[in-house]
């Protein structure tokens, strides 16, 4: 939505607050998106109400609403629209996506996924939205994914049971028959955990002249 | 009182309850379980409400899934305790990184970061932490003393008056949002306009559903939740990089001087006041605590210039009066059966999970988890001032995480918190779309908490105003013929009135500023 707002109001013109102008166009475009949707509805009486009388009415406030907003852009000094950004907002949604597809498989016409679970689910999900922000190191992303989709299959799955699928049904056959389902689960996650421990061991050897900060200080940080 | 007393003491005996566990390698041992998972619902809510960033809803929201597995006492106790981690969580981040966690923390940034500047932070976590408990302790008696007799009001609500009620709790929110009182309202209309997505009720009827099968249930609040304030809130931070002012200083001593205690112990008691009394209020009245009780705290002051130098009563009163607050707004949930704010309406969500519907008839069909919470949040606050403070130092390295690593871990608590609650892969594709959402809405000027009020209002006021509607054979004069009702509509137009005034609008926008 905000992607395809202007990046900057013109300043000057007879638009004197461009943030109040495009969020009321917005609100319009929302109520009559709702009165669109509720065209066919039949609106009932104040003794019996019908479906639609309650959404047309609160459409309509909207709408009104978004009409005092866009008089008040145009009559009233105000605020410029913020910028925004696009590599945050494209990426972060892509991982939550790419986490919803491979949780518990997706069939919608010709695009199938199986179930892959947690096991690639998370660290997909964390690796992909790393690339939010363009501070992004890969490797200490690659640990985090590891340790932490470890730990979740440790504490939801082991801990807590609860039903979301770990890994693959071709992944579990992979272990010998007499596993129980907790064991395998208990070694796959250690895997991941050690996968992670020696990610970390083997960055520390390579640059140890420099200290990786792992935990570093505040000037790091962006919030 | 006698009631009271008993009343407390099951509640407690609730808490206290031991319960055969099987343990592996040692066998069935009674063990007290509530007490357990009050601990562990701190400690977690601490955990995830000191991260920069999350604030208690995202925080509940997240951590909904750890309680699944427990009995529905258990899980509400160890909610509860999520809760005031959560809270306290958010004001250490408010004293330590001036970032507050959420609307009620703001305060407690102007001079509890300026007391942790010079080097007084471990007095400023201090007296947080024991005006909190102070704070607790009364509301818990207060809920506890008000609980039964507010029960019985329920009981004379008809539809009419609950409708009214939450008109007025509407009111209150838009009067109380930061920024101008049209956009709130606008978002609150927004807010009840989604609440209708789904299949009608009376007539069954599709509305607003694209003809999508997932939509016809409705918008789950969770989805809308976490999308606003989990998602939104990652997309937006990730547009600032500015410096994380984590205090470099040391954290000094925890337990305030005895000078200290003098000068907080009076504004801890104001703000127990005032912060316990407006929590009450439906429409997040709890917000306004902190505020109010650092307006009073400067006017009685013998020198004002000290606030916002590091004045510990500034820490002291408004970290009272949210605590205060964050408790009785579990007053009109308990007894109504209406949900104050965003958090509650998450513990409705949370209840209606393990079967239990949120109202009145809670104290009378299920006793023991009335009494059971109610005691529980006594035990919660007197756990944070146990753990948290000698914990101070976990919680500040973990503030020190830089947010390129700590976004991707929000991001997967959050997929993985909302996949379990229905296990429907569409849920996850949701918050992304309500993230979206709500990034866009807080770039144009938007606060998505009154959108959020509106939303868990919405379905319980289209219901019954159309059940007032019923009764009254379609006649609108019910809600002013109705004395109750009409009392309630008069204090929310009288409300609105008096904040659209030009000299009230005016100190308002100043006390937001501030």
């Amino acid at each position: 939505m905000a992607v395809d707002a202007e990046r900057s109001g013109t300043p000057g013109g007879f638009v004197r607050g461009p943030q109040s102008l495009v969020s009321g166009l917005v609100l319009i475009a929302l109520a009559a998106l709702a009165l669109w949707l509720t065209r066919d509805l039949p609106q009932g009486t104040l003794r019996a109400m019908g479906p639609a009388m309650l959404p047309r009415w609160l459409a309509i406030a909207v709408g009104l609403c978004g009409i005092a907003l866009v008089v008040a852009g145009l009559v009233r000094d105000g605020h410029q629209l913020e910028g925004y950004s696009l590599r945050g907002a494209s990426v972060v949604v892509t991982a939550i996506l790419l986490f919803g597809v491979a949780i518990r498989g997706f069939d919608f016409q010709a695009f199938k996924v199986p179930t892959l679970g947690l096991m690639i689910a998370g660290p997909l999900a964390i690796f992909v939205s790393g690339f939010a922000t363009p501070e992004v190191r890969a490797r200490e992303l690659l640990i985090l994914a590891l340790s932490l989709t470890g730990l979740c299959m440790l504490l939801f799955g082991d801990l807590l049971n609860l039903p979301i699928p770990m890994y693959p049904q071709a992944f579990a056959d992979l272990y010998p028959a007499g596993w129980s389902s907790d064991g395998r689960l208990r070694m796959t996650a250690a895997v991941f955990l050690g996968l992670a421990v020696l990610i970390y061991l083997a960055g520390r050897r390579t640059a140890s002249r420099e200290p990786i900060d792992v935990v570093p200080d505040e000037h790091a940080g962006t919030v | 009182m006698g009631d009271l007393i008993s009343n407390l003491s099951l509640g407690f005996g609730v808490v206290f309850q031991f319960v055969p566990v099987d343990v592996p390698g040692i066998g069935v041992v009674p063990l007290p379980m509530n007490i357990f998972l009050c601990f562990v619902g701190c400690l977690v809510g601490t955990l995830i409400g000191v991260l920069p960033g999350v604030g208690p809803v995202a925080s509940i929201a997240m951590l909904l899934p750890i309680t699944f597995k427990f009995d529905p006492v258990g899980a509400l106790i160890m909610l509860a305790g999520i809760y005031y981690g959560a809270q306290y969580g958010g004001s250490t981040t408010a004293i330590l990184v001036n970032i507050p966690g959420e609307a009620t923390s703001v305060v407690t940034t102007l001079d509890g970061h300026q007391m942790a500047r010079r080097g007084r932070a471990g007095v400023a976590l201090g007296i947080a932490a024991i005006g909190s408990f102070f704070a607790g302790c009364v509301a818990t008696v207060f809920i506890a003393a008000l609980g039964a007799p507010l029960t019985k009001l329920a009981l004379i609500f008809g539809p009419a008056e609950y409708f009214s009620l939450m008109v007025m709790g509407l009111v209150f929110a838009v009067v109380l949002a930061r920024g101008s009182i049209l956009r709130a309202g606008a978002m609150i209309f927004f807010g009840i306009l989604l609440s209708t997505v789904g299949t009608d009720l009376e007539t069954g009827q599709e509305r607003m559903t694209f003809g999508m099968q997932f939509l016809s249930d409705g918008i789950d609040f969770a989805v809308l939740a976490m999308g606003l304030f989990g998602i939104a809130e990652i997309l937006r931070n990730l547009d600032h990089t500015e410096v994380r002012d984590v205090v470099k200083q040391a954290i000094g001593r925890l337990l305030p001087g005895w000078q200290d205690f003098k000068d907080s112990a009076l504004p801890i008691l104001r703000g127990t006041f005032i912060g316990g009394t407006l929590g009450i209020l439906p429409g997040n009245g709890a917000v306004l605590g902190p505020f109010a009780s650092y307006t009073v705290e400067k006017k009685l002051a013998k020198d004002p210039r000290r606030f916002g130098q590091g004045a510990i009563e500034g820490v002291a009163g408004p970290e009272s009066a949210n605590n205060a607050g964050a408790q009785t707004s579990f007053i009109p949930l308990l007894t109504l059966g209406i949900p104050p704010n965003a958090v509650m309406a998450l513990m409705v969500g949370a209840m209606t999970i393990h079967g239990i519907v949120p109202g009145p008839q809670v104290m009378t069909k299920n006793a023991n988890l009335f009494w059971g919470m109610i005691a529980s949040m006594w035990v919660g606050n007197l756990m944070l001032l146990v753990i948290n403070l000698p914990m101070i130092g976990v919680w500040v390295r973990l503030l020190k995480v830089p947010y390129r690593l700590m976004f991707p871990a929000i991001l997967m608590f959050c997929c993985i918190g909302i996949y379990s609650i229905n296990s429907l892969p569409t849920d996850v594709f949701f918050i992304a779309m309500f993230g979206l959402i709500g990034y866009a809405l807080i770039k144009f000027g938007f606060e998505p908490a009154p959108l959020l009020l509106g939303f868990v209002l919405g379905k319980l006021m289209e219901e019954n105003l159309r059940r007032a509607l019923i009764i009254s054979r379609g006649d609108m004069m019910t809600f002013v013929e109705r004395p109750v009702s009409a009392g309630l509509l008069a204090v929310a137009i009288a409300l609105l009135a008096i904040a659209l005034l030009p000299s009230i609008r005016k100190g308002r926008d100043e006390v937001f500023v501030e």
